[in-house]
Parts: C-alpha cells; sequence; structure tokens
C-alpha cells in the first residue's frame, strides 16, 4: 500500500475512534463531578444505591436470562431442522429473522398491545408478552449466531454418524448439535443480553421495569446519575462483548479444526 | 441363509427415478461393493439401507425382518461416511462409546468395549484425543471403531476412503477388510473406485443409471462382463464394431480381419453389426505356435506406466491398447513396425452393439 494510503486510513480510523469515544469520554467526566469541587464516584454511589435501580436493573437481567432460554430453546431447533430437512426455506427464514431491523420497535410494541389486550388473548399484563417481545428483538443476532455455529459443522453427516448409532432427535440435538455450536450460542446470547439491557420501548409500553427506563426516569430528573448509569450500561455491554471474544477465541480452532 | 435382502427396491424423487428394480441377496459375513459412476443411484441404495431414505417401492429384510420403515436408530446398521462424521466435541474413546451410551449399557462394558475397539483399530494411544488432532487415516479408523463397537448387524460404508491420499486409501481398506472378515459382519461398500471394488469384495455389484448392470465376484466382473458398460467401466478395454460371420463358431469380423470368440455370437445370426471387446492386458505379440486371432498391425505408440508397458497398436484402421509386463530385459519393437499380435478366443468379449 502507499504510503499515502496508510496515512490516510490512520486518519480515518482515529477519526472514527474519536466520534465514538470523545462523547463517551465527556459522559464518563461528566460523571466523575457530582460532588463539587473534586471528581468522584458520587453519581455511581447515588445510582447502585437507588431503590428503584435495585428494582429495574436485576429486573432487565431476569429478562435478559428468560430472553435467551426461550430464543435458545426457539432458534436452535428450529436453525437445526431448516438446515437439515428443508434447506430451500432458508432464505425465506433467514429474511424473517431480519424483520425487527425493519419494523420499528414502537410499531412492533403497539401492534403487540393491540393484539394481546383483548380477549381471546388477554395477556398483556404478563412478563410472558414481555418475553416474547424481547425474544422476536433478539432474533436477528440469536438466529444468525446460531446458523452461523451450523454453517461450521457438517449437520446432516453428523446427525446421521449419531442417528446410525442408536441416537434419537433429542439425544442428538443435546449431545451432539449443542455442544458443537456452543461458542455461537453464547456469542448469540450475550448479544441477546446487551439488546435487552439496552431496550427500552417494550418494557416502557408494557409498564414493565428495566433498565434502560430508569437510565431515562433519570434524565428526567438528575443531572449526573443518568451518566453513571449510561457508563454502566456501556460498561455491561463490553463486558458481555469481551466474554464473547474470550469463548469465541478460545473455542475456534478445536472446532473448526475437526474439518 | 440371507441375512440381508433388498426386494424390488425402486426410489424416485418428484418424478425422476434414482433406483429401480433392485433386487439383492446378502449372506452373512458377505462383503459386497456397489460400483458405478456418480448419479448410478450406489449411494441412494445403500442410504435406503441405513433408513436415511425410504423407497418408493420394495421392501429391506435383515435376518427375515421387514426394516424397510423402521427409523435409522432402530436398525442397528453402523454406517462409515466419507467425511469421518466423527463428533468434535468428544473425544475418541467417547466417540467410540457413544453408541453405547446410548444403548445404556454399564460403564465397565463400555470401557471394554472402547479398549477393545481401540485395540483393533490400534490407536490404544489416542484414547483422549479429539479427533482434530488426528489424521484423515486415523479418524476414519476411529470412525470404524465406533460403527463396530455396537456390534451392528450390517455395516455400510460410503466411500470412505475418498478422503483419503492413495497411499492410506490401500493400506486402510486392506485393514477395513480384515476387521470384517475377523468379525465376520455383513458390510457393503460404495464406491466409484474399481481397483477398491476388486480388491476388497466377495461380490460386485455394478450399477448404472439407478439400475443392477452386472453381479458378480471380482474375477467375474472382471473378465466376463456382461453388458458393455460394465466392460467399459471396469478395467480398460478396447472396442471395435464388428459382423457376426459365423455364429456357431464365433467368428466376426473387423473390416474383413477376423476374430474368433469363444462365446458370445450363439444367440446371433450371420451378419448381426455387434461390438468386440478386448482388454489390453489380453493381447500379446504372436508366437509361431499361436494359430487363432493372430492378426498384422503397426505400432503407433509405447508409453511407460511403471509396472505395465502400454504399446498402441493399429489393427486394420482400429486402434488398440496392449498391456505388458515391464521388466528390465524386455525388448519392446520399434515405433512404425509391423508386428503380429494376437489373443486367445476366451479374450473376445462380444457385446451388443
Amino acid at each position: 500500500m502507499k504510503r499515502s494510503g496508510v496515512i490516510w486510513s490512520w486518519f480515518w480510523m482515529i477519526l472514527g475512534i474519536l466520534y465514538f469515544f470523545l462523547p463517551l469520554l465527556a459522559t464518563f467526566l461528566f460523571s466523575l463531578r457530582a460532588e463539587l469541587g473534586h471528581l468522584g464516584f458520587k453519581a455511581y454511589t447515588n445510582v447502585f444505591s437507588d431503590p428503584q435501580f435495585q428494582i429495574k436493573f436485576p429486573a432487565s437481567i431476569l429478562w435478559a436470562v428468560l430472553t435467551i432460554i426461550v430464543a435458545i430453546v426457539l432458534f436452535v431447533p428450529t436453525a437445526y431442522w431448516v438446515r437439515l430437512k428443508v434447506p430451500q426455506a432458508r432464505s425465506a427464514v433467514e429474511l424473517i429473522t431480519l424483520l425487527p431491523f425493519v419494523i420499528p420497535a414502537i410499531v412492533y410494541v403497539f401492534g403487540l398491545v393491540r393484539t394481546f389486550s383483548q380477549p381471546p388473548l388477554l395477556i398483556v399484563n404478563s412478563p410472558g408478552l414481555l418475553i416474547a417481545g424481547y425474544t422476536v428483538l433478539s432474533m436477528p443476532y440469536m438466529y444468525r449466531a446460531i446458523d452461523t455455529g451450523l454453517r461450521a459443522i457438517d449437520v446432516r453427516t453428523l446427525t446421521e454418524a449419531a442417528q446410525s448409532l442408536g441416537a434419537g432427535w433429542g439425544t442428538i440435538l443435546f449431545r451432539v448439535i449443542f455442544p458443537n455450536i456452543r461458542v455461537s450460542i453464547l456469542s448469540g446470547a450475550f448479544l441477546s443480553f446487551a439488546i435487552v439491557m439496552g431496550e427500552y420501548t417494550l418494557a416502557q409500553y408494557l409498564a414493565k421495569p428495566a433498565f434502560a427506563p430508569y437510565i431515562a426516569l433519570l434524565i428526567q430528573n438528575k443531572a449526573y446519575e443518568p451518566a453513571a448509569a449510561t457508563i454502566i450500561s456501556f460498561a455491561l455491554i463490553w463486558a458481555c462483548m469481551g466474554i464473547i471474544q474470550l469463548i469465541g477465541g478460545g473455542e475456534q480452532g478445536q472446532v473448526t479444526g475437526g474439518h | 441363509m440371507t441375512h440381508l435382502k433388498l426386494s424390488n427396491i425402486s426410489k424416485e424423487y418428484s418424478g425422476t427415478i434414482v433406483v429401480q428394480d433392485f433386487n439383492l441377496d446378502v449372506e452373512q459375513g458377505e462383503f459386497i461393493s456397489f460400483l458405478g459412476p456418480s448419479g448410478c443411484g450406489k449411494t441412494t441404495t445403500l442410504r435406503m439401507v441405513a433408513g436415511f431414505e425410504t423407497p418408493t417401492t420394495g421392501t429391506i429384510t435383515i435376518n427375515g425382518e421387514d426394516i424397510t420403515n423402521n427409523a435409522p436408530n432402530q436398525r442397528n446398521v453402523g454406517m462409515i461416511f466419507q467425511a469421518y462424521a466423527l463428533f468434535p466435541n468428544m473425544t475418541v474413546a467417547q466417540n467410540i462409546g457413544f453408541g453405547l451410551r446410548i444403548r445404556k449399557e454399564s460403564e465397565t462394558v463400555i470401557k471394554d468395549r472402547v479398549a477393545e475397539m481401540l485395540s483393533l483399530i490400534h490407536l490404544e494411544n489416542k484414547a483422549n484425543s479429539y479427533p482434530y488432532q488426528l489424521s484423515g487415516g486415523q479418524q476414519q479408523r476411529v470412525a470404524l471403531a465406533r460403527a463396530l463397537a455396537n456390534q451392528p448387524q450390517v455395516l455400510l460404508l460410503d466411500e470412505p476412503l475418498s478422503a483419503l491420499d492413495a497411499k492410506i486409501r490401500v493400506q486402510l481398506r486392506s485393514e477395513i477388510r480384515a476387521i470384517q472378515k475377523k468379525m465376520g459382519i455383513t458390510a457393503i461398500f460404495v464406491t466409484h473406485d474399481q481397483e477398491e471394488a476388486l480388491s476388497i469384495s466377495d461380490r460386485i455389484v455394478v450399477m448404472y443409471e439407478g439400475r443392477m448392470e452386472q453381479v458378480g465376484t471380482p474375477f467375474e466382473i472382471y473378465n466376463f462382463p456382461t453388458t458393455r458398460f460394465v466392460a467399459n467401466f471396469v478395467g480398460s478395454l478396447n472396442t471395435a464394431d464388428a459382423e457376426v460371420v459365423d455364429p456357431a463358431t464365433g467368428l466376426v469380423s473387423m473390416n474383413g480381419i477376423h476374430f474368433e470368440s469363444a462365446e458370445g455370437t450363439k444367440d446371433r445370426q450371420k451378419g448381426d453389426k455387434v461390438k468386440i471387446a478386448i482388454r489390453p492386458e489380453r493381447f500379446s505379440f504372436a508366437s509361431e505356435q499361436r494359430k487363432a486371432n493372430v492378426v498384422d498391425s503397426t505400432i503407433e505408440n509405447i508409453t511407460f506406466l511403471g509396472s505395465v508397458v502400454r504399446i498402441q497398436v493399429k489393427i486394420g484402421n482400429t486402434k488398440f491398447n496392449m498391456d505388458t509386463f515391464n521388466n528390465p530385459f524386455l525388448e519392446l519393437p520399434k515405433i512404425g513396425s509391423m508386428e503380429q499380435v494376437t489373443c486367445s478366443r476366451e479374450a473376445v468379449l462380444v457385446l451388443d452393439e
């Protein structure tokens, strides 16, 4: 590459980093100024000791965990079945999994409220509806992560090998397929976790306790605490990404090396 | 006694017939190869025995029990795949013990059986290795041990050597055959490699366009092909257009050059158009004693193939290949020289045009 090309590459990269990190750094520095005259973690202490935080943050974690469980139970068998039995439907299924990207969350949540606030399925107040909503929103990440994992293994041959050894569908799924796409499932799970922790619209309009509406509420009433809560949220998401990298990097060689 | 029986098997996909009217009786402990070009239906037939495909018509029985509609996991049929299909998340020992665990065998039984299988494939020191730590040949041996650990009624091998290099293939096919004989297990081996099929099988089923072309021992298939396809597909073959001159004596004419055939003309009429087929190794330079099938030829080309020297001769207007074993004292004719070549009456196969 020419020298000028290298310089321009660095220029755009540094510009991108500044664009992303400067606001974050500003938010972080701002969050440290809760006490007049010196920098400190007062805003963070305030957030952590807030009873509302203590209810809504764990609630979001619970929603995220439940969403991940439902998503795994739904999407792993579906992606597996599509690959194994109806590969011709893959493009259609992929299109469906991308719908949450093109349908705004607000449209989706009003659809949910209208549909499920009247008989025969009057479940608008059930946490199940929130989990179902989150599962749909996590679909692009979770399904595609699982599908990518399945692509890396020879699903058909492994299935047939297990069948010829006497295995039924349950054994094949839990002892052959799941362990070999574990990294992909974890990647999808952490992405879904991050999505649920930062999701505002569903929890707000379905009136369920959650972390993102809590931050929105803080913004209306406090100065430094919303900045602290935002940094906490970022830290949590980055921790998830870090774990994905850690697990993914360590396992990659073993899974692909077998082929 | 027939161990595995395939009766009137056919398979159709959306109107396309891929296997038709397939009938085969396999004895206990027999090693059968399905041989044919890609798309001839050999793998489909094997998959129907395994239960991965359901026949459109016909029945499959093992020891008299109809298994045509049984699920693959209820057949006790072991299968070895071209792509090894070892479970990447399990060690070699866990792979071999997988089927036994599904059968809920005791840990002692599993341990003993895995040790026995590891010893059988000479990989005792690899019990705790993962598949990605093994070579292709080792992986396929583990796949064999895994399939045999369950003591299946029939062992199915779907081109198991295709992904291996030439030397390992030869070594592993001998190992497979030795193990199969030792265990007395009935085996069906799918291959498109004629040398593999000829060297390993008790009987070969040659398939073409979904049909069985010929079933026979490797000797029969090679030396007495009954159809033009088998003659062409198995081994090298010289073919030429000819006409029956005397059906009783087996005399045929190739543009005025006469050949005598031991059989193949009895059911034909004088003047019938046929193909004559002669394997390259059945030709030799004529000695003075030989009287039948001695023809003049011109040496066109000589190719050194290692253990064999291939000499191309022109008989009339037709070019034939003639193979002779190489030896350091072999006196080869000059290119362009005239030589008399000959072959026995049995070497001349008369096939439909």
